[in-house]
């Protein structure tokens, strides 16, 4: 391989995975989002902070096709997806969990980490279980051990704790083996010691799997992000390293006049 | 890891003798085995009206049941998909030279069944394809519109039903004059029916489906093509429900637009309804109150006595099904449900001295 084609691969490689230009989503009235701009990179691991409302939710919503921008532009990859419906996201490798779970509720664990894998596959329409299908169980299976979830596999998704409800739900995202994971405030409901295993599971993730965050606890978006930026108002107004942003005053002044303070885990 | 997976491990045994002598599937062995041996010593009232009615029934809000149970779609146009395939059935199998009305192109009538079913099955395809981007109240309503639409295009296209109907519609020569022999073809297919919803349950699709019944929108976002695989769940119940509709035209002998009215096609949903909308079983078992109900409950002297004619059979039918509604949101099958837990915890032997007072409180009814 020559030395150009080894530096365009890296390029690639370490390039815009994500990209966001100018994008705007209005509520009738309410504009959500004012016009975001926000470049991901391919290994990146990147926090999403601001207050409640701030439009956090609704950024991810537009990246994940939920829901259509007002205007504006997303780019996967390379490939334009402000029109793609949700359902073509997966086959860029993109996943995401729910901040409000959305779980298979009367399906067992095992089932509901089944389907996240099956749907990708096309073997969703298949009446007939086959080889793949047993590959699918197994690696169901192995992400329940993953997302502490081993000893309730066989249990129904809506009998589960709160606890082991927003686990299966990044279970549910891991599991699709994903290149790009969002994850909606996956410590919110979580106890100290749980918040404690999922920032390791977090850290422990493949360095070349892009992650984007958003976490009301400080503690476990900056031990899991390398990069952080700072969403008020449906507009980002701060970006940096943990460190940085830990001593930004605008971000105080942010923080401070909401609900949560800096260093301080929401209640 | 076990490369084959379908034993591995302990959450998905597959069909297991264990799993198979499940008390629910020993039940419905056990019902099996009645209705079979039924015209032995059954009347031939109860078997050739009353229990061959309560099949046909019973397939036909299977349909519903399925679709509701698994995808979460009430539905309100499996009678007109009923009805598609009897109107079928009877402008294909009357002879030219019979004194009848409709196409009358007297084919054979195997050849008929497959035109029929065939036709039903692109309709439900079309009307799934149309319905299924709705969920909840709203695609009730569309399907409900659907019926609506069905009684009136039938009522009004006369070359295909006929002014008033087709009459002299017969049977294939298998169950020409034979009765009970169509009774047992029909708790064959009943046990078709039911065995294949419940293994189809546990195929990928089906389980694809029930996700799509408790989230649709993370189905999509995990890469799912949501309203395809409505439609095809919606297709392969109208075939189901084209299957009931054959044989109803067959034990008719005849057909009009006033069959598929808006009157039948909620006859069906109080089966349904009576028998549970979320157990498969409860169709069959819906089915068989409504039927003995419409032909036993107005000849009760009591009934005569304080003045309930026919024509106020619908309001007992009413009575009875609010009253299992409120009783029970699933249907008989709910109530049998519930008392079975009932017995079962009251046959439990008393919570040993380990367990906590709350455990013990918790226990006892
Ligand atoms: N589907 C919606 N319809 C109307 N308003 C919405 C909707 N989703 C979010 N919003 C509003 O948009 C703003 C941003 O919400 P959200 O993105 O959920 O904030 P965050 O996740 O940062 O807390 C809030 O004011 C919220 O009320
Ligand atoms: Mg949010």
């Amino acid at each position: 391989m020559s030395t150009d084609a080894a530096a365009a691969a890296s390029a690639e490689r370490h390039g815009s995975l994500l990209s966001l230009e100018a994008v705007v989503v209005a509520f009738g009235g309410l504009q959500a989002l004012g016009g975001v701009d926000l470049q991901v990179s391919q290994g990146d691991r990147l926090a999403l902070l601001g207050p409640n409302g701030a439009g956090k939710t609704t950024l991810f919503n537009v990246i994940a096709g939920d829901i259509k921008p007002t205007s504006g532009r997303v780019t996967i990859k390379g490939i334009d997806c402000t029109e793609l419906p949700a359902r073509f996201r997966p086959r860029l490798g993109v996943a995401r969990t729910y901040q409000k779970t959305r779980l298979f509720r009367g399906l067992t664990v095992e089932d509901n980490l089944y389907l996240a894998q099956t749907g990708r596959s096309g073997r969703h329409l298949a009446l007939l279980r086959s080889g793949v299908d047993a590959e699918f169980r197994d690696r169901a299976r192995a992400m329940a051990e993953t997302v502490w979830l081993a000893d309730v596999v066989g249990t129904t998704a809506g009998d589960l704790s709160h606890g082991q409800q927003r686990q299966l739900e990044i279970g549910m995202a891991l599991v699709t083996g994903p290149e790009f994971v969002m994850l909606d405030e996956p410590a919110s409901g979580l106890s100290r010691g749980e918040r404690e295993r999922l920032v390791q599971l977090l850290l422990s993730l493949d360095r070349d799997i892009t992650l984007l965050l958003i976490e009301h606890d400080m503690d476990v978006a900056l031990r899991a992000a390398h990069r952080v930026v700072v969403m008020n108002e449906g507009h980002t107004v701060a970006s940096g390293t943990p460190t940085e942003i830990r001593v930004d005053p605008l971000v105080h002044a942010i923080y401070l006049g909401s609900e949560a303070g800096l260093g301080g885990a929401d209640p | 890891m076990s490369p084959t997976g379908t034993a591995s491990g302990p959450a998905r045994p597959g069909w297991t003798l264990r799993r198979l002598l499940s008390a629910r599937n020993l039940v419905v062995a056990a019902a099996t085995a009645l209705a079979l041996l039924l015209p032995l010593f059954g009347s031939n009232f109860f078997v050739e009206f009353v229990m061959t009615r309560t099949m046909i029934l019973g397939i036909a809000a299977a349909t519903i049941v399925f679709l509701a149970a698994y995808g979460g779609m009430i539905s309100l146009a499996q009678y007109l998909l009923a009805g598609v395939a009897g109107f079928m059935v009877g402008n294909a199998v009357v002879a030219q030279d019979a004194w009848s009305k409709g196409l009358k192109l007297g084919w054979n009538p195997w050849v008929a069944v497959l035109f029929a079913l065939a036709v039903t099955t692109a309709v439900a395809f079309v009307l799934g394809a149309l319905a299924s981007r709705t969920t909840g109240i709203y695609f009730l309503m569309i399907t409900l519109t659907y019926a609506v639409i069905g009684y009136y295009v039938f009522g009004s296209i006369t070359p295909l039903s006929g002014f008033g109907g087709i009459t002299g519609i017969d049977p294939p020569g298998l169950f020409e004059d034979h009765p009970v022999r169509m009774y047992l073809a029909l708790v064959v297919l009943s046990v078709l029916v039911y065995v294949s919803f419940r293994v189809l349950a546990a195929t990928p699709f089906g389980l694809a489906l029930q996700g799509i019944r408790d989230d649709p929108v993370r189905m999509a976002s995990l890469g799912f093509n949501v309203s395809l695989h409505r439609t095809l769940a919606f297709t392969l119940a109208g075939f189901t429900a084209g299957l009931a509709g054959v044989f109803n035209v067959w034990w008719n002998g005849q057909i009009d637009p006033t069959s598929i009215s808006i009157g039948p096609t909620l006859d069906l949903l109080i089966v349904a309804v009576i028998g549970g909308t979320l157990s498969l079983e409860g169709a069959w078992l819906g089915a068989f109150v409504f039927v003995a109900a419409n032909n036993y409950l107005r000849n009760l002297p009591l009934v005569d006595h304080i003045g309930i004619t026919e024509a106020r059979f619908n309001t007992i039918v009413g009575v009875l099904v609010l009253l299992i509604m409120i009783l029970s949101p699933d249907g008989l099958a709910g109530i049998i449900e519930r008392v079975r837990k009932g017995l079962h915890r009251l046959f439990q032997p008393p919570p040993g001295p380990g367990s906590t007072p709350a455990e013990a409180a918790a226990g006892s009814p």
